[in-house]
């Protein structure tokens, strides 16, 4: 611990304090100023990756704004939490994008949400807010109400190379799809040579609405609703960073139904990914059999939980509802069954010429690039680097099991399905190993106080990677600010490297293999550079072999 | 070609697996978390369902001129956690296994629970429900009954004046 700290003397003047918010996590103070010198240190000396960038305004607590830069020195097992205050009436801080590359969303979306200035940010577009959003108005700052809506026409959304584009009549919006997101891709030949990406058409303000509205202990249902997948995690996610701000023992019993659950989110989560790359790959039959094996997962969710999918048992402290000794045994027989077919499908799967074939040398992501982009989960692990919260910063119940974390060197995504692959077996032995362990007792802190204005920062491994949430509490059993980074946002950055001068009927499936909870990319638009011409194709066509 | 014809025996054997609900009932497990039943006999209007209630499906209205506490469920905003049923002190309401809840009719999805308030009888003004005062009072020992009905505000100027009285405030 104290070695760490005393790491930081090198850096003389420029660190103004270190405090540790918990075991795991670092807090250092520093100035604008002194940023870049700090930044450089920990991402070269301490191989710090980033994660994110939080946003608070905290001018009601002390006048000014703070943001706080995330790294997660994974050989160290720690995060260390930069931390700049800035001031209340012209928040402006330098820009630390050309630095880093997987800062450009985090920055630009405090520029849109909190208005703090970011000086020499290469991209002067919103994030996160429409374009027709009142300008001036920064929803996360304190003296927003949390009911102002957007207002005025519709305005398209300005691709950067308008010069070569026809603009849309009708865009990403598409009353069809599940979840709408915008990709257009810049395509040369059939070769794609950068592509742009416009989403958060379906930003719901839940941090502002936690904020605003929600009790402590309200949030964790809130919360499992940000992920139509994979929600558990960042119910967790939220409980752990509570429970570490307010000092709360979470009893062991409740720790390992929490790992359990999660397990088996992830085993249901990785079937339906591979059910879907499947599906894109024009291999139905592939499609159907992962999903036939997912089906009893989710009924022995339902079983545990009450639900197939939000599990509703989480509350700060603990969890609501207790394993019964009868269903154990349940548990086992279906993972065995699970793994039995599992096993069969795979034996197939990697077996299909085609399959393979498809997946081998395309949307490669080199491993710098994977550690500028800060890329997380099975993206990461695909790109030769081993990292992966459950080891790197343990939480709930896995410091006490053992499994393997695959990490494969290829950076294409043939890597990315085989760690999948890999880590539904692995899941169904941890889950086997928490069953065998599962201690007695209570399964909800007693003394669930809060004290306000405490800080806390936590993660959890969501099967698409990192989900990292910060806390600061407030007054009357709310929180002051709470900060959510899901998975795939660290990853959907990185498909410029990964599509960049790949051929155009790779490109759906390079989108599919970040798993960024898919329903979003269902439809592309391509743009032929060389005439302008811009066309609506459905990924299936494109996987299928369409051509403009 | 020999795996794939592996998979064709495999599917073969396998057979349908697909349900043909809606036309066979669907079976959700004992524990199932589906619609909260409201026994409207035993709610008191405590309002503590309404606190915990996430989306605010639950909510409560005071009208003062019919002297009563509206409770309102309304299934359209309900996330089916169970919260409600966790911290209801009289059990009023229950979490049951039904899920097939859609209905063409908005007011299908509503529920009221209408209870008595009770007036402070030192200020006049209504302060709670006449059930949840009853349910209190049964709570209580003897000396401290004759304060129940006299609103929170009032209790504490009461206890105040007392304590002046006995010259603990100076
Ligand atoms: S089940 Fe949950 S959402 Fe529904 S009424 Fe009860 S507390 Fe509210
Ligand atoms: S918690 Fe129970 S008794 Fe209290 S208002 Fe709700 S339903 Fe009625």
């Amino acid at each position: 611990m104290h070695q760490l700290i005393s790491s930081f003397e090198g850096l003389q003047g420029k660190v103004k304090g270190i405090n540790y918010l918990n075991d795991g996590v670092v807090l250092v103070d520093t100035t604008p100023n002194s940023l870049f010198d700090v930044v450089n240190f920990i991402t070269r000396e301490l191989k710090g990756i980033f994660t994110v960038i939080i946003g608070v305004d905290a001018r009601e607590i002390d006048g000014s704004f703070h943001n706080i830069y995330v790294f997660s020195l994974d050989e160290l097992k720690k995060y260390v939490l930069v931390r700049v205050m800035l001031e209340g009436s012209d928040p402006k801080v330098p820009s630390i994008t050309p630095l880093i590359k997987g800062a450009d969303w985090s920055e630009r979306e405090i520029r849109d949400l909190l208005g703090i200035k970011f000086i020499n940010h290469p991209d002067p577009r919103k994030l996160i807010v429409p374009e027709s959003w009142h300008d001036g108005v920064f929803p996360l700052r304190k003296e927003v109400s949390y009911k102002l809506r957007a207002h005025g026409p519709y305005e398209p959304y300005q691709p950067r190379r308008s010069e070569d584009v026809i603009a849309l009549p009708y865009g990403p919006y598409h009353p069809l799809l599940h979840e709408p997101e915008y990709f257009e891709l810049h395509v040369k030949g059939e070769t794609v040579i950068d592509i742009e990406y416009r989403g958060f058409h379906v930003h719901r303000g839940i941090e502002k609405l936690g904020e605003a509205r929600l009790t402590i202990n309200q949030i964790p249902f809130v919360a499992e609703r940000i992920c139509g997948i994979c929600g558990y995690v960042h119910s967790v996610c939220y409980c752990q960073v509570i429970e570490g701000a307010a000092g709360i023992e979470v009893p062991e019993r409740a720790l390992y139904i929490r790992s359990l659950i999660l397990e088996i989110e992830r085993i249901h989560s990785h079937l339906l990914w591979l059910g879907v790359a499947c599906h894109v790959l024009g291999f139905d039959t592939g499609f159907m059999h992962a999903w036939r094996i997912r089906e009893p997962v989710m009924h022995l969710a339902e079983l545990l939980t009450g639900n197939r999918k939000t599990y509703g048992i989480n509350l700060v402290g603990g969890v609501r509802r207790d394993l019964k000794e009868e269903h154990i045994d349940k548990v086992i027989k279906v993972l065995n069954e699970v793994k039995e077919g599992y096993t069969k499908f795979i034996n197939y799967l990697t077996g299909v010429r085609e399959v393979i074939k498809r997946l081998e040398g395309s949307g490669l992501l080199p491993r710098t690039e994977a550690i500028s982009y800060g890329v997380v989960g099975p993206v990461a692990r695909a790109s030769a680097l081993k990292r992966d919260v459950r080891v790197d910063h343990p939480y709930a119940a896995y410091k006490d099991v053992y499994f393997k974390v695959p990490v494969y060197n290829d950076c294409d995504n043939m890597a990315r399905l085989m760690v999948r692959v890999e880590e539904v077996f692995e899941s169904i032995d941890i889950i086997k190993q928490l069953l065998d362990k599962l201690p007695k007792g209570p399964i909800l802190a007693e003394n669930v106080e809060v004290a306000e204005y405490r800080e806390g920062f936590s993660a959890v491994e969501a099967p698409r990677g990192e989900d990292v949430h910060y806390v600061m509490t407030g007054k009357y059993s709310r929180v002051y600010r709470w900060k959510v980074r899901a998975p795939s946002y660290s990853n959907i950055p990185a498909l410029k490297v990964m599509l960049h001068e790949c051929p155009l009927s790779d490109a759906p499936l390079t989108i599919a293999s970040i798993d960024p909870c898919f329903s979003c990319t269902d439809r592309l638009i391509v743009v032929d550079v060389n005439t302008g011409k811009r066309f609506k194709v459905p990924m299936r066509a494109l996987a299928k072999g369409w051509r403009p | 070609m020999r795996k794939r014809l592996q998979l064709i025996k495999e599917a073969l054997s396998i057979g349908v697996v697909t349900r043909k609900y809606p036309f066979i009932p669907a079976e959700v497990p004992e524990g199932f978390r589906g619609l909260p039943q409201f026994d409207a006999s035993k709610c008191i209007g405590c309002t503590a369902c309404g606190n915990v209630c996430t989306p605010n499906a639950i909510t409560f209205v005071d009208d003062t001129s019919l002297g009563i506490r509206r409770l309102e469920y309304y299934l359209g905003r309900c996330i089916f956690c169970g919260r409600c049923a966790d911290v209801c002190p009289t059990s009023a309401i229950t979490i049951t296994k039904e899920f097939e809840l859609a209905s063409l009719n908005d007011r299908d999805l509503r529920l009221v629970i209408d209870i008595k308030l009770i007036k402070c009888q030192s200020c006049g003004r209504y302060f709670t429900t006449f059930r949840h005062l009853n349910t209190v009072a049964g709570k209580l020992q003897e000396g401290v009954v004759d304060l129940v009905n006299i609103c929170p505000e009032c209790r504490r100027k009461l206890a105040l004046d007392s304590l002046i009285k006995l010259g603990g405030l100076k």
